[in-house]
């Protein structure tokens, strides 16, 4: 019973706090930057103006292209739901394994690509085309860091992963690496560029328009909230929601909703410290050439290869 | 350096002195030898060509070119005639690479053949231009609606296997000038690049025929936006050169004051959109902007709009400033100046920000000197030449004028240029408002017939405006934008960069699509 609250409230906090963490970033560049910024809040406006609008979709266009929004927020949705970001244990832990996570990623990152080839436009294909290069890229780096945490959690299952060790030093930096290059984020990608020459994700999605890139823009906001929860667990996995019951003074206390206070509590204000980590590291450097893409993530590669030659070493 | 001695030589007798302006007119037939020999040879620079419809008095169109002399501060025009039934004369491309878009533009405009030019595609005109539409004859109504026409107008082309063709524009995704690019590239590595310009037609040209010079001026000062003043100016001296009006000094200083404090403005622009829009260095462009914005309401507050224009009048300045806002003009520049440079100062520390301009871009020397490249880009690649130097105007001579110099040609050398010119300018400001004299701003001239050129370095580069009057009435003026030559330079300088860099050397040269198109 209570691994279905935990699920269902952790759902509901992390979908509904998505467009929030995705204002924050802004909001936080901005007052980084002398600027005064937008609300927080304006994404949600955003998105609901975009649910109203027309959508306009090239003749040139398959089903291909009508079926992209659906996936790429189903699979986010499913991160969303099985991670443990505001509690453990909840009914669908068990599906968190990292390689069915790996692979539901890619499952995300593969239908971003197609229906950015699917319009046939110039800058579709030339941001599927870099995707594709990220993409390959980032996966090896994924699997070796999850690798090296799920040797010292003795399992593979990432709800028991969590809770930092001194020898996952290495590998926990090639897990941020990598959510930033998996994110779209400096110093990969410019989430807030307009020159359509430089983009990434943004020139794959640039023939959508209306409801569609609303759920697009959406997945986005909720990937980048999912995986930055999923770091700051990594570190701080203390306060979170879990089946477990407190005993006080030989009394089992129900304590699902003060536990459950307090867990989204944490996880507000590990969404604003994360956002704020984030707009931080945006505003104090220069987006990255993009073929030095490669040696960035050869870097996240090596990084993540030594942190898991270090805790191998450590079981011998 | 080419005496005059020399040039009569080469020239024959018939060397015309009016001013600063040496004319000579040769025949169609000894034009392009002629011109091949004064470059080639003499190491003079190609400044401007240009037609002009004669039929009415000569029956003959004029090709006219321009070398600038550097050492004297003179000009050299030289002028070929041909038949009103058949205008067409050797090209000049063929052995002096920077006649190539003059020459393209006078076949479109006027129908004046460059024969053999090695491009003989249309340049102004696009498709949907009717064939043996010359508008700049005089016999072309300034009102006539063209039929819709599908003319060719084939892009260059690579074939092979991994390359394809990304068509940028001419509606981009910022909000920019209309432009369209054609890269063909290898994965992201351009092989060529290729741009086809000339979406913002306005027949300014056409529309300054006829018109007293004090009506064209508001014309001359919208041509491109961001170099208002430079504009206004150039093509007040070509006027007041031809009245040999005398202009009082006091407006003298005003005017260098107006460009320098333009050229402020736009080198602050350009730090900023350069190191912060194009390389995603964000802080530098909310504050650059920031920055910049303090310049454009000190021109709100001195002339009454936020682009330094409507100061410079024929005769001198339109409206003498107090003592007050002299004040404020230094105040607000300076503050500016010291704002900015402590900025670019603390991001060029970014290695992040150094690594993507480094290398990114390069223009060599030869290619800046071969397509007759202008202004910043050109001294950044070491062409050393600057108006304010080599043809002074206004007050310049007797400013602390130092013109600074660059080798390496990358967007890195561009940028630094920027930072240096801007030290500058600030020096001018200072020197312009110690010696200021006090006096009448504005004198009186009479237009007077004839043609002459005007020349000003404008932030951008070289602006040298033709005006030929009449009766009192403008019969042809063109006013050339630094743009109209240094577009093609994106031609030499994509090929080898990614495309990701591309935007970064396009805000490098920050050129007016608006200017080239007039």
């Amino acid at each position: 019973m209570n691994s279905i609250i935990i699920t269902i409230i952790q759902g509901l906090l992390v979908l509904g706090i998505a467009p929030f963490a995705m204002g924050l970033v802004r909001k936080f560049k901005a007052l980084m930057q002398g600027r005064k910024g937008a609300y927080p809040t304006l994404p949600y406006f955003t998105y609901a103006t975009m649910m109203k609008k027309e959508m306009v979709i090239s003749k040139s266009t398959s089903w291909v292209f009508r079926v992209v929004p659906f996936v790429v927020l189903g699979t986010t949705v499913f991160l969303a739901l099985v991670l443990p970001l505001v509690g453990m244990g909840g009914v669908l832990a068990p599906y968190a394994d990292f390689i069915v996570v790996s692979a539901v990623l890619a499952i995300g990152a593969v239908f971003l690509v197609l229906g950015g080839l699917d319009s046939a436009s110039a800058f579709g294909g030339m941001g599927s085309a870099r995707e594709m290069t990220i993409s390959s890229l980032v996966e090896p780096v994924m699997i070796v860091t999850l690798t090296a945490f799920a040797l010292v959690a003795g399992t593979t299952n990432i709800d028991g992963m969590l809770g930092m060790h001194p020898v996952l030093t290495l590998s926990f930096l090639s897990l941020i690496l990598v959510c930033l290059a998996e994110n779209a984020r400096y110093p990969v990608d410019n989430p807030a560029t307009h020159l359509e020459l430089t983009m990434v994700h943004e020139a794959m999605v640039l023939e959508y328009s209306g409801p569609y890139l609303a759920m697009l823009e959406y997945a986005s906001a909720l990937k980048l909230t999912v995986l930055s929860l999923l770091a700051a667990n990594m570190l701080f996995p203390s306060m979170m929601l879990s089946t477990s019951v407190w005993v006080y003074q030989g009394m089992v206390v129900p304590t699902i909703l003060l536990s459950g206070l307090i867990a989204v509590v944490m996880t507000v204000v590990k969404v604003v410290v994360m956002m704020f980590l984030l707009a931080l590291l945006e505003s104090s450097i220069a987006k990255m050439r993009f073929y030095r893409m490669q040696e960035y993530l050869s870097i996240a590669f090596f990084i993540a290869l030594a942190g898991l030659v270090i805790v191998l070493i450590n079981l011998v | 350096m080419i005496t005059h001695e020399a040039l009569s030589a080469l020239l024959g007798s018939d060397v015309h002195v009016q001013g600063n302006e040496l004319r000579a007119s040769v025949k169609k037939e000894r034009f392009t030898a002629l011109m091949t020999e004064l470059v080639q040879a003499q190491g003079l620079s190609l400044s401007l060509v240009f037609g002009t419809d004669d039929r009415k008095s000569t029956k003959t169109f004029g090709v006219h070119a321009v070398l600038a002399l550097p050492e004297t501060h003179e000009w050299l025009t030289i002028s070929a005639e041909l038949p009103e039934a058949d205008p067409r004369y050797e090209s000049l491309t063929k052995t002096v690479m920077a006649a190539h878009w003059y020459e393209r533009f006078m076949m479109d405009q006027f129908g004046i053949v460059a024969e053999g030019h090695p491009d003989n595609r249309r340049l102004v005109h696009h498709e949907n231009v009717p064939e043996a539409t010359f508008p700049l004859r005089k016999d072309f109504a300034w009102d006539t609606k063209m039929d819709h026409a599908e003319m060719p107008y084939p892009m260059h082309h690579v074939e092979g296997e991994g390359i394809y063709e990304i068509p940028v524009g001419p509606i981009h995704a910022g909000i920019i000038e209309p432009g369209h690019f054609r890269f063909n590239v290898a994965g992201e590595r351009i092989i060529t690049l290729e741009g086809k310009l000339f979406f913002t037609h306005k027949g300014v040209e056409k529309l300054l025929e006829d018109k007293t010079p004090e009506e064209a001026l508001p014309l001359i000062e919208r041509v491109s936006g961001d170099a208002s003043a430079s504009h206004a100016l150039a093509y007040c001296q070509a006027v007041e050169t031809l009245a040999e009006a005398s202009i009082p000094e006091r407006a003298q200083y005003l005017r260098a004051l107006y460009t320098e404090l333009e050229r402020m403005t736009m080198h602050i622009h350009d730090l900023a959109n350069m190191g912060g829009m194009g390389t995603g260095y964000t802080l530098l462009a909310a504050q650059g902007f920031r920055i910049k914005e303090r310049l454009m309401r000190l021109s709100d507050r001195v002339l009454g709009n936020r682009f330094w224009r409507g100061g410079i009048v024929l005769g001198g300045i339109k409206k003498d400033l107090t003592e007050e806002q002299l004040n404020d003009v230094l105040k607000t520049a300076k503050e500016a100046y010291e704002e900015m440079t402590e900025i670019v100062e603390f991001a060029l520390h970014s290695s992040g920000l150094r690594e993507r301009l480094e290398t990114t871009g390069v223009l060599t020397k030869d290619v800046a000197i071969a397509y007759g490249g202008l202004g910043l880009p050109a001294r950044a690649s070491g062409v050393d030449y600057d108006v304010r130097r080599d043809h002074p105007y206004a007050i310049y001579n007797e400013l602390p004028l130092e013109i600074p110099l660059k080798r390496h040609g990358d967007v890195l050398s561009r940028f630094k240029m920027r930072i240096m010119e801007l030290h500058v300018t600030m020096d001018l400001i200072k020197a312009i408002m110690k010696q200021i004299p006090s006096g009448s701003v504005h004198s009186h001239m009479k237009i007077t017939d004839g043609s002459a050129l005007g020349a000003v370095e404008s932030w951008r580069g070289q602006i040298l405006t033709y005006v030929a009057i009449e009766n009192g009435k403008i019969t042809r003026c063109f006013p050339r934008d630094p743009s109209f030559c240094n577009w093609a330079l994106f031609g030499e300088i994509g090929p080898g960069n990614i495309v990701p860099d591309f935007p970064l050397c396009n805000k490098s040269l920050n050129l007016s699509y608006s200017g080239t198109d007039l």
